[in-house]
């Protein structure tokens, strides 16, 4: 595999990258905490599954396997930090990035893969809002910048032991895709450590994401 | 009369040292059950603590300690802020 003996250095530049960040949203638990995250969208299937080891940082693998126009495969380490959070009185907002390196497959090829996500959340006991941006760089197989952001409120104020509702508008933006623009609907669902979220797509895809963390 | 007086310090001593302690403080930023979780399981996993409560309409957590037992000011507001969030004002009761 030409690429292998490439791979240290993809690590060392997400590390940079991660580092130059200016300073640090939920892929963290608590500390001692490990989390399986997998997501179905009209962009494919991710698994990621983190430990979270420091009050700031998790360490874990990311894998996705994305179908929309471009279809490739993608697997790695990922880090995730805390840059930044806030803690108020009746609400959080946190800064997190995600950066990852490992390898994609296409057909036969393999090519080193980076990735970087910035996540900013804001949320208070009624309200919720978030905005993420990707980007990937995969050689010959992907270079891509994408947008994320979800809009949202609590129907209801559920107490700790009792099912949380959420209703919320996701918007992705894929510059480089037919549909730059895909408008999800979304109901979230979580009861303590089990969380679950599902919507369909402007672009008539079925959205299920599911977390667990033990 | 005295060895009467006495003996019921000393009773009271022992029954005193024995109660558990009731320990309520409010956590900043603490807004979501997903989130509450964490603290909920960092602070069962001191020696310490028999039972832990959240009250998340109040942002508050009820620690009961075990017979005996105490948590520090300190040991608490590092339990918080190791969970990620920030501690407010702590309320003891026996």
């Amino acid at each position: 595999m030409k690429t292998f003996y490439q791979l240290p250095f993809y690590l060392l530049l997400a590390s940079i990258i991660n580092l130059a960040s200016p300073a640090q949203g939920k892929p963290l638990s608590y500390v001692g905490g490990t989390m399986v995250m997998q997501e179905n969208d009209e962009t494919g299937h991710t698994l990621n599954v983190d430990y979270t080891f420091d009050p700031h940082f998790a360490l874990g693998f990311y894998s996705k396997y994305e179908i929309n126009q471009n279809e490739f495969w993608m697997a790695g380490p990922q880090l995730n930090t805390l840059l930044k959070r806030w803690n108020l009185p009746d609400g959080q907002g946190n800064i997190f990035s995600m950066t990852g390196a490992g390898m994609a497959r296409q057909g036969n090829r393999d090519e080193p893969a980076a990735w970087l996500t910035l996540l900013a959340d804001y949320e208070t006991r009624r309200l919720f809002f978030s905005y993420e941006s990707r980007f990937l760089y995969a050689r010959d197989i992907e270079k891509s910048v994408w947008q994320r952001a979800y809009a949202g409120f609590a129907p209801y104020l559920a107490t700790y032991d009792e099912l949380n509702t959420w209703l919320l508008i996701r918007v992705d933006h894929h510059p480089a895709k037919h549909d730059h623009f895909v408008v999800t609907p979304v109901i979230r669902l979580f009861y303590k450590t089990i969380w679950l979220e599902a919507g369909y797509s402007s672009n008539n895809h079925v959205m299920v994401n599911w977390t667990v963390q033990f | 009369m005295r060895r009467i007086l006495l003996t019921l310090v000393i009773l009271t001593g022992l029954s005193g040292s024995a109660w558990a302690e009731t320990i309520t403080t409010t956590v900043n930023g603490m807004v979501c059950a997903f989130c509450a979780t964490g603290i909920e399981k960092t602070f069962r996993k001191q020696p310490e603590v028999a039972t832990v409560k959240v009250d998340l309409p109040r942002k508050r957590v009820v620690i009961t300690t075990k017979p005996g037992k105490s948590l520090s000011d300190a040991k608490i507001k590092e339990v918080v802020t190791y969970s990620g969030y920030r501690m407010g004002p702590i309320v003891r009761e026996r």
